[in-house]
């Protein structure tokens, strides 16, 4: 039920990028158009997306890590860890008191937020107090009473006066008793003028050391308007994503810390007062991505892969001189990250293609052999492999401490590579992904967002 | 407006049609698909940008597509060639639902009509019962609410402070209680004295919690509503199809309130939410009084959007 229709889009679109032999700029783009879809159904800000994926576009494209899979994953999210607050943005208690305003749209969570701050901050020792500034909405100031004592932390509140500067006023001697102050306040449309001014009355009163705006998950387009309101009235230091416990995926907080530069802080994750966790931007962007942990991928990453030598298979590729050497080559690009197979099975799923039992074999168990067999071939042999008669087959053998059948096994391997290869110059890629089982040939095409590549 | 960005959109696009020469200016010709799928990819933004989710406008696009695909357009014609087409695949994606009927079946019936009301957290359940306990009060309909989210911190009070404020009967018991109970204690008072409908309040919950979502299940098939209404923040984007999408498949709903209209000007949320359900809409709330509650008019929707 969960993530069903876009929650694979990123997945997909890894799959589609890690199953194809070569990498070059026409599969970037695709693989840019699919990260655009995922984020633009993830909703984050259109405009935003493009900015961002513009820059992603270009970044792969300098660093021509085009020709390198896992260079182009990590390049997209390095880019959005950073925009999100790459230290994930902590919260600095050291001063007395600490006062910190929950400002957000109706509905987003702020009174529930209150309430699961004070616990977290209070379990971490300080003295924390709530402040119900929200007189507008019925019985906002008895929910934060009920949250409070469910935390166990005083409420300031007076269920009388309803202008909530004035509430401010009435409590700010017995501020200084707490490390800690957080204030409630109503929620409001920040397009509004009237509410803009009270929130502003507040801000003057209270003069808070952190403004936190909450972003629901499910939040859409309205959340850049938003955020860029708050952020023009008041000044956001950061961000606090609610309701992440759904499907949605919180794109509008990207929107958010594009509009105000400052970090997502904390994530909601449930009703109860513990479903609060800090803000962990990798995951978060998995998340949105629709992608799972990619961190062990990434590190196999940084072991450098050499460029030139895959990008001139990719050359290889497309002119159809495909021989001996460049399979060698290959084999080796592979070794460097490991077995095809456990590539794979790092990108979750990605693990589900099924390469033709041939070729896994080729990727696993015989990589070590079949480089032993070439490295005892001449030149001309790996550049022709057809000169290969019986007795070079029985002195290749030999010279590799190995079996003839391994010699014949290695050039079966070959031929289904260059059999592939052909097909891939015939344009019949389409009988190709079929055959690495890839069976969603529709979600490969695209759903044509043409448009969306800038 | 809620839909003024729209509406500008579909404007800009239009023009840049004429401008660019997307479709080619000849005196008479057939769109091709060539020339659609240029058109749709500039309009495509435009809606994304006004918070319609992927999936709704995937099948505008095919309306639009199985529309304009082939049509002999003229030079002058073409504008509204485009925008009879757009308008009619807006009717396809919209459904509405007469609330003055539904005042008629209340009237009319000899038992309390109940009501259950259903939504994710926030989005304006509570609110939004006492806005139609207001309206039913103001077309002389009796009601009583039944405050059976006994699981938020003060929603009982919430309601309560609603009920006073508008002077209309709380059905209640103590946080933590069933809420089937208390729902079946509002139906009593209400045959009782002859109320003629009962709304009934339920706990925010998350689509995505199948163990709350199953509760829902229960307490509907306990207390058997007449009518389930679905509450949706407008504000929502993508989310909203998987939502109510989840909603309907567990609770079935007659019909639709989408709320915070008054919030956003890209009201693409109401075009996902009819769209994927398939349910009618009945209100858009468009403020945070009681009378903040506009009876959703397709026909004036799709006008704002096209003029």
């Amino acid at each position: 039920m969960v993530l069903k229709n876009f929650g694979n889009a990123l997945k997909e679109s890894i799959r589609k990028l890690i199953s194809k032999v070569i990498i070059d700029k026409k599969s970037i783009n695709e693989f840019i158009s699919d990260i655009q879809r995922a984020m633009i159904t993830g909703d984050v800000d259109v405009k935003l997306v493009f900015e961002l994926t513009k820059k992603i576009k270009n970044e792969i494209l300098k660093s021509k890590a085009f020709s390198k899979k896992e260079q182009v994953v990590k390049i997209v999210y390095n880019n959005l860890v950073k925009f999100l607050g790459s230290e994930g943005g902590r919260i600095d208690t050291g001063k007395k008191p600490l006062k910190i305003l929950l400002i957000g749209t109706f509905g987003s969570g702020k009174t529930t937020t209150c309430g699961k701050l004070a616990k977290y901050f209070k379990k971490k020792g300080l003295k924390t107090a709530l402040l119900a500034l929200d007189t507008f909405r019925p019985a906002a100031v008895e929910q934060l009473e009920q949250i409070g004592s469910k935390a166990q932390v005083t409420v300031m509140l007076n269920k009388k006066e309803k202008k909530a500067h004035k509430i401010v006023k009435e409590f700010k001697d017995s501020f200084k008793k707490y490390n800690l102050i957080i204030a409630d306040s109503a929620g409001r449309d920040s397009l509004d003028k009237d509410l803009i001014k009270e929130i502003k009355s507040i801000h003057k009163a209270l003069n808070p050391d952190e403004i936190l705006l909450i972003i629901p998950a499910d939040m859409g387009q309205a959340a850049r308007t938003q955020a860029v309101e708050f952020h023009k009235a008041l000044g956001i230091t950061g961000i606090i994503i609610t309701k992440l416990d759904g499907t949605a995926k919180g794109g509008g907080a990207l929107s958010a810390c594009a509009a105000s530069e400052a970090p997502v802080k904390f994530i909601g994750t449930g009703e109860g007062l513990n479903d609060f966790e800090l803000f962990n931007p990798k995951r978060f962007v998995s998340r949105l991505l629709g992608m799972g942990d990619l961190e062990t991928l990434l590190e196999k990453a940084h072991e450098e892969l050499d460029l030139n030598e895959v990008k001139d298979l990719g050359e290889k590729f497309f002119s159809g001189k495909f021989n001996l050497m460049d399979l060698y080559q290959q084999l080796q690009a592979v070794r460097k990250l490991g077995s095809f197979s456990k590539i794979l099975n790092l990108i979750p799923g990605a693990g589900t293609i099924k390469l033709p039992k041939g070729m896994l074999d080729l990727q696993e168990d015989n990589v070590k052999k079949f480089k032993h067999l070439m490295d005892s071939m001449t030149k001309e042999e790996l550049e022709n492999p057809k000169v290969l008669n019986t007795s070079r087959i029985e002195r290749a053998a030999k010279g590799a401490g190995n079996e003839v059948k391994d010699v014949r096994l290695l050039l079966k391997q070959y031929g289904q590579m260059k059999n592939m290869v052909k097909k891939l110059q015939g344009g019949n890629l389409k009988k190709m992904m079929k055959k690495l089982g890839i069976k969603n040939l529709k979600a490969l095409e695209g759903m044509d967002l043409g448009g969306l590549e800038t | 407006m809620v839909f003024s960005f729209l509406r500008k959109k579909i404007k800009e696009t239009i023009n840049s049609i004429k401008k660019e020469r997307i479709i080619k200016k000849v005196t008479e010709k057939k769109i091709t698909g060539k020339e659609f799928n240029n058109f749709f990819n500039a309009l495509e933004l435009n809606l994304l940008q006004a918070n319609i989710a992927y999936e709704t406008i995937q099948a505008i696009k095919k309306s639009l597509e199985k529309e304009l695909t082939g049509k002999q357009v003229s030079r002058r014609s073409h504008e509204k060639v485009i925008m009879n087409a757009l308008k009619k695949a807006l009717r396809k994606v919209l459904k509405e639902c007469n609330s003055n009927e539904l005042l008629t079946i209340i009237k009319e019936s000899d038992k309390p009509v109940s009501f259950m009301f259903i939504g994710v957290n926030g989005s304006g359940k509570t609110t939004s019962i006492a806005k139609i306990a207001n309206w039913l009060k103001k077309n002389k309909i009796s009601s009583v609410m039944a405050a059976c989210d006994t699981f938020r911190a003060a929603s009982i009070e919430q309601l309560e402070k609603h009920g006073k404020a508008l002077g209309i009967k709380v059905v209640k018991h103590k946080y933590g209680a069933d809420a089937a109970a208390v729902a079946y204690d509002a139906l009593e008072h209400a045959r009782a004295r002859n109320v003629k409908a009962v709304l009934i309040d339920t706990a925010g919950r998350s689509h995505a919690n199948t163990n709350l979502m199953n509760e829902l299940e229960k307490i509907k098939r306990v207390i058997k509503p007449d009518y389930t209404v679905f509450v949706g923040d407008a504000l929502t984007g993508n989310d909203m199809i998987e939502q109510c999408r989840t909603f309907n498949n567990t609770t079935p709903f007659n019909f639709m309130i989408l709320t915070k209209t008054d919030v956003d000007e890209k009201g693409g949320a109401i075009l996902s939410a009819s769209h994927t359900t398939g349910v009618p809409i009945m209100f858009l709330g468009t403020g945070q009084l009681h009378k903040d509650l506009k009876a959703f008019n397709k026909e004036e929707l799709i006008n704002q959007i096209i003029k």
